[in-house]
């Protein structure tokens, strides 16, 4: 008598994780042929500019970076790569962008107040990390208030 | 309200830690805690004011902004409550003035003792301290000189309010960071409350309000025996010490346990408190994560004209609009509920679930600010003024962000755990007005809708 | 103050606390840092010229002493070094550090420190005099004047002139390299001081008296050979690169990032190296261009160091 009320319980727990665990793993097929990018980004006094940069998953990217009011820096989340960029001085670097999401380059070098502020965002698409997140966010809502709605119903 | 030990599964902390217990019963248990945390303070106001301007090599500001906000927001208020209010050094000095003496004192405090307003009893003050310092919070995080004068400020209204009105009203009532502190403290496992509240009724001398010799009446002018939510009481441990029954305890519990309480229809304070935290966690990373330079020269005061339309458009959003999205949200799920509440009753009440989310929203973007900069503390703790010093060593240790690849992960995951949290709150809210659950969802749908814009507003800001 | 033992520990405390943070810090850094100094320190502020550049801006020393510079940064990240010949480059200072050297110079006269990363669009002003005097010595040496430089004034050359721009003129040094030992080479243009002061058209004009069979291509590719036939060196590259890119661009294209911001545009070498005389090149990059934003570099490079850039930008303009 007590298992039954018990077994939907615990069925509608297993759904759940399936559910997550199938958002959160099922690889999304990339829909694009990867490539070779040339980027030029020009650093100055509290921007970086392209400030926010979308390529795609598995291209390889030549960068030059400028700097053209004072000495900047370049770091690149997830990368680990750190430049120092002199203003007329202009470096170039290759890296190959095998993961999707949002990586952040910020600047490295004090060059001024509002230098821990001075970033841009590098996107490499499709952006499964927000995407995950967001499906993620409306199945836990929905899956709570559906929840509620079970459990108070005659 | 009764409550017994056992009531929703409470922990006598001290109970437990009979040492412990001695430590936070003796009188010098706040005050030598307050002197310690009194060097570091003077430091970096001294750090501020005549230190380097560079904001990354001055203690003033990474100690501050960086170290002490992370503890402060990742740590404390989520673990420990109110704590920080327990032993900041902000109205130690005006207390102290008060007191007459720093580990006990003169049993009538020196103070005018001015009542602060009736028409001030709220959190409109704190709500008002807070907007300011958000509006020129890009100075003050950068700008040493500007941070040290904040906090000096600070600390003389401290303890000009002191000398004027009775005990704690500063930190009652005007504090901006107590604001949010105390409201989101409602979250914590920890909490401090009576154990037996009849035998506050039965006890005739009330020795937490009026204090005996070992220690004050309740500086924060409530009545311990009704305290039932973390937000009204500031941890001070004073009626730990002065009850004479032994009826004041610490407990440990389920986190958010005072959230879903009823809510006078007249806090719309309280209520505006949240709105405002949730809305300025949203704007800080888009402002000074996001990628769009002209609003940061904006909020950086580089032109005033630029300042005056972010402040226009900042109090907007805070004041404005998100505080009207949310009672359309909340009106609509009254329609369609049988709860009999009004408009506003519902909307005090439903504000107090935006208050998980909104604190994981704090943590997210402190995570992130803190694992980005963290290193910095490094240089700072051996060239605090960026003098050149080099007292242990590590004047040059660079500037290495931790974990840059998986910290928006991590924000992901606590913005999730603080959506799921505040949606859970808002049913528990919705449940207590209806029971039988009939209309539950639909009264909590809307709510909960506004919970998820926010959070996937957040996660395309973090992550996307 | 009520008066027991707790409070009077709390109230030294507080005292210690309050009075002795500022006390210590400023006591440290004003008084006791200098006093266990082994040699004078000069605490040198280090600002963007808008904001007061090097201050103080004036240091003087006597021959032989030892002293130690700080240059203490605020705002932006700043190169210093000082010369002219002395090879000290403290390598970029970054805002909140701290740079520190410790010298003792043998040989009086006015040497400069200054700035020598991009900084601001006043960064060339970014200079400070240190003046090395020997105390026994009576009245100041006046400024070396330059041979070169009075050589020009003489003969009454205007240093200053519009340069007249090479139009379609694109030669090959390496082409000219290769063609080297095909052609007569009439003996002045081997020698590197006539080079200095004669234009390339008017060595193309000599080869081609010594060379009237051969073909302008080629005699244009071993002219541009043989006035950028020294390769640059690391060192100077370097200099360039610190000193002149910024304005001048990475290759001498006149197209650095400062090269919108100053009076006159900077010059691409390449446009005007077929009819530059040498020594102009170097009378300017000494004495500065006058209301032109080109900064006088005479006090900050030697004589020898000039040479080597003049010779340098020969090897942009050709390459």
């Amino acid at each position: 008598m007590t298992e039954n009320p018990k077994r939907p319980v615990v069925a509608r727990r297993a759904t759940l994780l399936l559910v997550v665990l199938a958002i959160l793993l099922v690889p999304i097929p990339a829909l694009h042929t990867t490539g070779s990018r040339d980027i030029v980004i020009d650093a100055s006094q509290y921007e970086y500019s392209p400030s926010r940069l979308n390529i795609n998953r598995g291209d390889t990217v030549n960068v030059t970076l400028a700097a053209s009011d004072v000495v900047h820096g370049f770091y690149l989340d997830g990368y680990e790569i750190d430049a120092r960029i002199e203003p007329g001085i202009s470096q170039q670097f290759t890296f190959t962008a095998d993961r999707s999401g949002k990586f952040r380059y910020r600047c490295s070098v004090a060059c001024g107040p509002l230098h821990p502020f001075m970033i841009g965002e590098l996107v490499v698409g499709p952006n499964e990390p927000v995407l995950r997140a967001s499906v993620l966010a409306v199945v836990a809502v929905a899956a709570i208030l559906l929840g509620a709605r079970k459990r108070r119903s005659a | 309200m009764r409550q017994s030990p056992t009531d929703g599964g409470r922990l006598d902390v001290l109970g437990r830690m009979p040492r412990l217990r001695r430590v936070v019963l003796s009188r010098a248990f706040q005050p030598v805690l307050m002197l310690l945390l009194l060097a570091p303070f003077a430091l970096a106001v001294v750090a501020g004011l005549l230190g380097t301007s560079a904001g990354n090599r001055n203690f003033g500001i990474v100690f501050v902004w960086i170290v002490w906000w992370a503890v402060l927001m990742v740590l404390l208020v989520p673990g420990l409550g109110r704590v920080w209010c327990t032993v900041c050094p902000i109205p130690a000095p005006g207390e102290w003035i008060q007191r007459r003496g720093i580990i006990g004192g003169v049993a009538k405090l020196r103070t005018l003792g001015l009542r602060w307003p009736r028409r001030l009893r709220n959190m409109w003050v704190q709500n008002a301290g807070f907007l300011m310092l958000a509006l020129f919070s890009t100075i003050i995080l950068t700008r040493p000189s500007v941070s040290a004068a904040v906090i000096v400020g600070l600390t003389g209204t401290a303890v000009g309010m002191s000398l004027l009105f009775e005990k704690r009203t500063f930190c009652k009532y005007v504090c901006p960071i107590g604001g949010f502190i105390g409201l989101y403290s409602m979250v914590a496992p920890i909490e401090l409350r009576v154990r037996d509240a009849q035998v506050c009724v039965d006890h005739r001398s009330k020795d937490c309000i009026t204090g005996n010799e070992n220690g004050y009446g309740c500086p924060w002018m409530i009545y311990p025996g009704k305290l039932d939510r973390n937000l009204d009481c500031g941890f001070c441990t004073e009626c730990l010490k002065t009850c004479t029954m032994d009826n004041v305890v610490i407990n440990l519990r389920r986190p958010g346990t005072d959230l879903g309480k009823p809510v006078s229809a007249k806090r719309i304070d309280e209520a505006f408190k949240a709105l405002i935290m949730l809305a300025c966690s949203i704007i800080y990373p888009a402002v000074l994560f996001g990628p769009w330079a002209t609003v940061k020269e904006w909020a950086g005061i580089e032109s005033f004209g630029g300042w005056l339309i972010y402040a226009a458009a900042f109090l907007t959003a805070t004041l404005v609009f998100m505080p009207g999205l949310f009672w359309l949200a909340v009106s609509r799920g009254q329609k369609r509920s049988c709860s009999g509440l009004t408009i506003r009753q519902a909307f005090n009440e439903y504000a107090h679930a935006l208050i998980p989310l909104g604190l994981a929203s704090w943590i997210a973007f402190s995570v992130g600010f803190a694992l980005t900069n963290g290193s910095y503390a490094l240089a700072a703790i051996s060239d605090p003024l960026g003098w050149g010093w080099n007292l242990f060593g590590t004047r040059e240790a660079g500037w290495t962000p931790y974990l840059s690849g998986t910290a928006p992960a991590i924000q992901a995951a606590i913005l999730l755990g603080g959506l799921i949290f505040s949606v859970r709150t808002s049913l528990r809210i919705g449940f207590r007005h209806d029971p039988s659950g009939t209309t539950t969802m639909q009264a909590t749908a809307p709510v909960a809708a506004f919970l998820l814009a926010c959070t996937l507003i957040l996660l395309r800001l973090y992550l996307g | 103050m009520t008066q027991t033992r707790g409070n009077r520990a709390a109230l030294v405390s507080i005292v210690l606390i309050l009075v002795g943070i500022p006390t210590s810090i400023l006591g440290y850094q004003y008084w006791l840092r200098p006093a266990l100094a082994e040699h004078r320190v000069i605490d040198i502020a280090t600002r963007v010229p808008e904001n007061g550049g090097f201050s103080p801006d004036l240091v003087r020393a006597e021959v032989g002493e030892t002293i130690t510079l700080r240059f203490a940064v605020d705002d932006v990240a700043h190169g210093i070094a000082i010369g002219p010949g002395l090879d000290i480059d403290l390598g970029q200072i970054d805002p909140g550090h701290v740079g520190e050297i410790t010298l003792t110079l043998d040989t009086p006269g006015i040497y400069t420190y200054y700035c020598n990363t991009w900084c601001s669009p006043s960064h060339w002003r970014m200079r400070g005099i240190l003046e090395v005097v020997d105390p026994n010595a009576s009245g100041s040496a006046d400024a070396p004047s330059d041979p070169i430089i009075e050589a020009l004034i003489a003969a009454s050359v205007d240093i200053d002139a519009e340069p007249q721009l090479s139009e379609g003129i694109l030669p090959d040094r390496s082409h000219g390299e290769q063609s080297f030992e095909t052609v007569e080479v009439p003996p002045n243009l081997l020698d590197p001081t006539w080079r200095l002061s004669h234009t390339p058209a008017e060595g193309l004009v000599a080869l081609r008296a010594k060379n009237p069979g051969s073909g302008d291509d080629v005699l244009t590719d071993v002219t541009a050979y043989l006035w950028s036939e020294p390769t640059p060196t690391i060192e100077i590259k370097e200099l360039f690169a610190k000193n002149c890119a910024a304005c001048h661009g990475e290759r001498g294209a006149g197209d650095g990032p400062a090269a919108t911001s100053t009076i006159e545009t900077p010059v691409a070498f390449a446009d005007v190296a077929w009819f530059r005389r040498g020594d102009i090149w170097y009378a300017k990059i000494r004495r500065g261009g006058m209301g032109t934003d080109m900064p006088n570099f005479g006090t900050l490079f030697t004589v020898e160091e000039a040479r080597l850039l003049v010779d340098y930008l020969w090897y942009l303009s050709f390459k």
